[in-house]
Formats: structure tokens, sequence, C-alpha cells
């Protein structure tokens, strides 16, 4: 019993260790193809994708790392049929064992897929899908036209995805197969009448909601792609699906993902329009009246430095210059005016002293020969008989010469 | 003179941009009275435009009903009536 126990008894690491050995020995188990229908399919933030692949009786789990699925070409999904290759092996932490996919491809999409890729291939270097060609769509269309199924869901999505952003807007629906044998042919024959008859048109919305591959198979057809490429007017492709690409979407001036998001993206919302036109109605009004604002203030400080340098201040100072020289000039006259008087008064006191008449004061006269009042300084001058005038002090004698006499010194 | 293109013809877009930049030349501040109050006008000229383009179109949702390689006729959009259409083709 003892021996038994101590025997038999590993721990569930060693365990699962051991049935990973087991799993990853067997040839049969490595490098396989299993084919299924995925389910419960999850895409982990870390990149990693998990699910299950199922058949009618069983199913196996299956992981794919982010190393592996980066460059899938399509989104895997719920209920997609699907050929997976990859190694079976046991996730020890839960004792489960499952599939480490590495290669996943729709199951019988072989033949389509390669369909696709030669015709990709060959438009691409006709030069249909080149950007330079691509048509501009108006940013306020205000005719547009959708060419799909008129009964699903989505022309309904459209139509009313439309009019709620845009609520004046003229649409055409056009009424197409979308699916079949004959649509890609049909949907190109509706783009060139269109082109013919509807030349006014803002740009065609052409596609479908959501389906398989073989569903949307009519939008990777050639004669669809040409009709596209040869359009006037512009054509927006909406095939609903969200990761790969059909033919159209590449050859069409703006491809979206589904047709709701051709309306979200190609219609304006006018509510916003409206607000962005007034948001620069009132940036215009703003500057302007800013601008008023800084002219004024401009003039003001302008008119205050005119009156310290124009005119006005010229005048006052000349005004002031004058008001001084004149001072200046007063002060200098007088001055000179003071001293000329000055100087008369000396001039005329030396004058008085010089005065004969203050001679005369003291006693002395002057004696003038008449009758031409010559004074006499002489005896030379005189005869006796001579007439002479005598001025003294307080008038004049008339006298007669009666003798001369020489002095003798 | 270079032919001047009509109001209907110039899109909207184009009168968007003539607005913010508009908008752009009188925040600069650089322009004098006279230009800024001729912009001005001009800003409220094209505002007008815009809103008018805004309003411009008729809301019309019409079916295309095509009879022959040239004859077509529209008639009002019926989810049902487009049913029987693509059942006759």
């Amino acid at each position: 019993m003892n021996n038994y126990i101590e025997s038999k008894i590993y721990t569930v690491s060693k365990l699962n260790k051991y049935i990973k050995k087991l799993f990853e020995d067997d040839f049969n188990l490595q490098d396989i193809w299993i084919l299924g229908e995925i389910s419960n399919f999850k895409l982990h933030s870390s990149g990693h994708m998990y699910f299950v692949i199922k058949d009618k009786e069983s199913q196996i789990k299956c992981v794919m790392f982010r190393g592996n699925n980066y460059n899938l070409r399509f989104m895997p999904g719920d209920g997609m049929k699907v050929k997976a290759r990859g190694d079976v092996s046991v996730y020890e932490k839960r004792g489960e064992y499952q599939l480490y996919v590495k290669e996943i491809i729709e199951a019988g999409k072989g033949e389509l897929y390669l369909a696709f890729e030669r015709l990709k291939v060959k438009l691409k270097d006709e030069g249909l899908f080149s950007e330079e060609i691509k048509k501009k769509l108006p940013l306020i269309p205000q005719n547009i036209a959708v060419l799909t199924s008129p009964t699903g869901a989505a022309i309904r999505d459209v139509i009313s995805i439309s009019l709620r952003r845009f609520p004046n807007l003229s649409i055409l629906v056009v009424p197409s197969l979308v699916q079949g044998a004959s649509a890609a042919q049909e949907i190109a024959k509706k783009i060139d009448f269109l082109n013919k008859y509807f030349k006014y048109l803002d740009f065609i919305i052409i596609g479908r909601g959501g389906g398989s591959l073989e569903e949307l198979w009519a939008f990777n057809e050639e004669i669809l792609a040409r009709s596209i490429y040869n359009s006037k007017i512009p054509i927006v492709s909406a095939v609903g699906h969200e990761t790969d690409f059909t033919i159209s979407d590449f050859v069409a001036d703006l491809r979206v993902p589904t047709p709701s998001a051709a309306a979200e993206m190609t219609i304006p919302d006018k509510n916003n329009l409206i607000n962005n036109l007034s948001l620069l109605k009132s940036k215009i009004t703003r500057a302007v009246k800013r601008n008023f604002e800084l002219k004024t203030e401009n003039l003001n400080s302008i008119s205050r430095s005119l009156k310290y340098q124009g005119p006005e201040n010229k005048i006052n100072q000349y005004y002031q210059y004058i008001d001084e020289f004149s001072t200046h000039l007063n002060s200098s006259i007088k001055h000179k005016v003071e001293l000329y008087e000055e100087r008369l008064k000396k001039d005329s006191q030396r004058l008085d002293s010089l005065s004969p008449w203050a001679v005369i004061e003291r006693g002395y006269s002057i004696c003038r020969k008449m009758p031409g009042r010559e004074i006499i300084k002489k005896l030379e001058q005189i005869e006796v008989g001579t007439k002479i005038e005598v001025i003294i002090s307080d008038g004049k004698i008339l006298s007669k010469v009666e003798k001369k006499e020489a002095v003798s010194n | 003179m270079k032919n001047k293109k009509k109001v209907e013809d110039i899109p909207f877009e184009e009168y968007l941009r003539k607005l913010e930049k508009i908008v752009h030349k009188l925040e600069e501040g650089e322009l004098t009275l006279d230009e800024s109050v001729k912009v001005y006008e001009e800003g409220m000229n094209i505002s007008k435009i815009c809103l008018d383009k805004l309003n411009k179109t008729k809301k019309k949702i019409e079916q295309l009903v095509i009879e022959s390689e040239e004859n077509y006729s529209t008639k009002a959009f019926s989810e049902k009536e487009g049913e029987d259409t693509i059942n006759e083709l």
C-alpha cells in the first residue's frame, strides 16, 4: 500500500509536463491542418487571438499568438469556415490541450482569393488604383445617388443618417442587385447610366451590408472596377466588411467600411457647419471691433504726442521765448538808458564848470567889438572910438573906446 | 480681366477657406480702417453665401426607374416598391 502510493504520486505540473511531451513527440499532432468553423473568437488586447474551431460533433481550443497573426489578410470571426495550420500541445497551467495556430486561411476561398489577387495586381499595374486620379468629394453634397439593394438595412441606414446630418439633401435611390452572378454587371451599367443622364450628381455611393466573400463578390469583378474607374462622378465604395478590401474599394474615389459609414463620412453635419459659420462670423466681428479700438487708441496717442510736438506747443514755446526775450531786452535797454543818463549828468556838470557864465558870475566880463561881436582879446583889434559891447553877469553895456594903453609885463 | 465664376459654381469649401483667411487677416490687425471695413463686409457677405448654399437644396428622396437604355423616370422612394422593381429586373 505504502509502496504503491509512493511510486504513483506525481505533482500536477509534472503530470502535465509529461503529457505535453507526449503531444509534442507525436508527429501526427505537429504541423497539421484542421478544417472547421471558428467560434467564440476573442482578440485579446495583447494581440493574441483565442477561439475554438469546431465541426458538428466536436471542438478544439485554439490560440494564435500575435507574432503569427499580425499579417493575417482578414479578421477571423465567429462562423467563419477556416483551415488552420499549427501544432497541438498542452497548456500546462490549465491542463488543456489546444491548437497553436500558425497560419489560417478561409476555407474554400482559395480560388476566389487567387482570382482577387490576380485582378488586383493587374488593375494596379494599369493605374486604376492610383491616388492621383481619385476625385475629391465636395464638402456640401446636394445631390447624391445611392446604388444598392432597395430593400436591405443598408439603404434605410444611409437615408436616415444622411437626413439626420443634412436635413435638406436630395437622394436618388438607384435600386440594384448587389449579389449574384449578374450583380457586378448591373451595378456597372447603372453607374454608366448615371454618368450619362445624371451628370450633376455630387457622388454615388455603391455598396451593400456585410456578407460572406461570395456575397460580396460582385464588388471584386473587373467589369465593375472599370465602370468605377471610368465614372466622371466620384464613387464611394461602401461594401460591408471591416478588415479586408474589395477591388471596388481600391478603385473608388473613397472607400468606407459600411453604407452607414458612407453617410457619416460623406454627408456633413449641417448644424456643425452652421455653428462653424457663426463662429467665424463672430470672430470677424470681434477682430474688426478690436481693430477699431486699436486704431482709436493709436489716434488718441498720436494726438497726444501731436500736442507735444505740434504747432500749438511750438507757438507756446515761442511765446515764452518772446516773453523772456522782451524781459531781457527791456532790462538791457533800461541799463543802457541809465548809463546814458549818468553820462549826460556828468557831462552837463563838466559843461557847467566850463561855461563862461560861471566866470562872468565871478566878476569877469567879455568885450565884443561892434558891430561884428568879435571877442576882443588884443589891443590891436580896436581903435579909439570903436564901439564895444561888454557882457556882464546880468546884462550888457554898450560903450566907446577912449584910450588904448598896453600893459607891459 | 479673368472671367468671374458664378457663385453657384464656387464650392462651399472655397468660400469657407476665404472666410478663414479673412478672420486671419483681421486678427493680424495690420489692415487700415478702410480695408478692415471692406474685409468685414466681404466676410459678412461670404458667410451669407455659405448659409445660402447650406439651405439651397430641398429634401428629396427619389427612386430611379430605368425603363430602357434611354428612358428613365423617378418616383418617390418606398422600400416595398423598391422590392417590386428589383423583382422585375
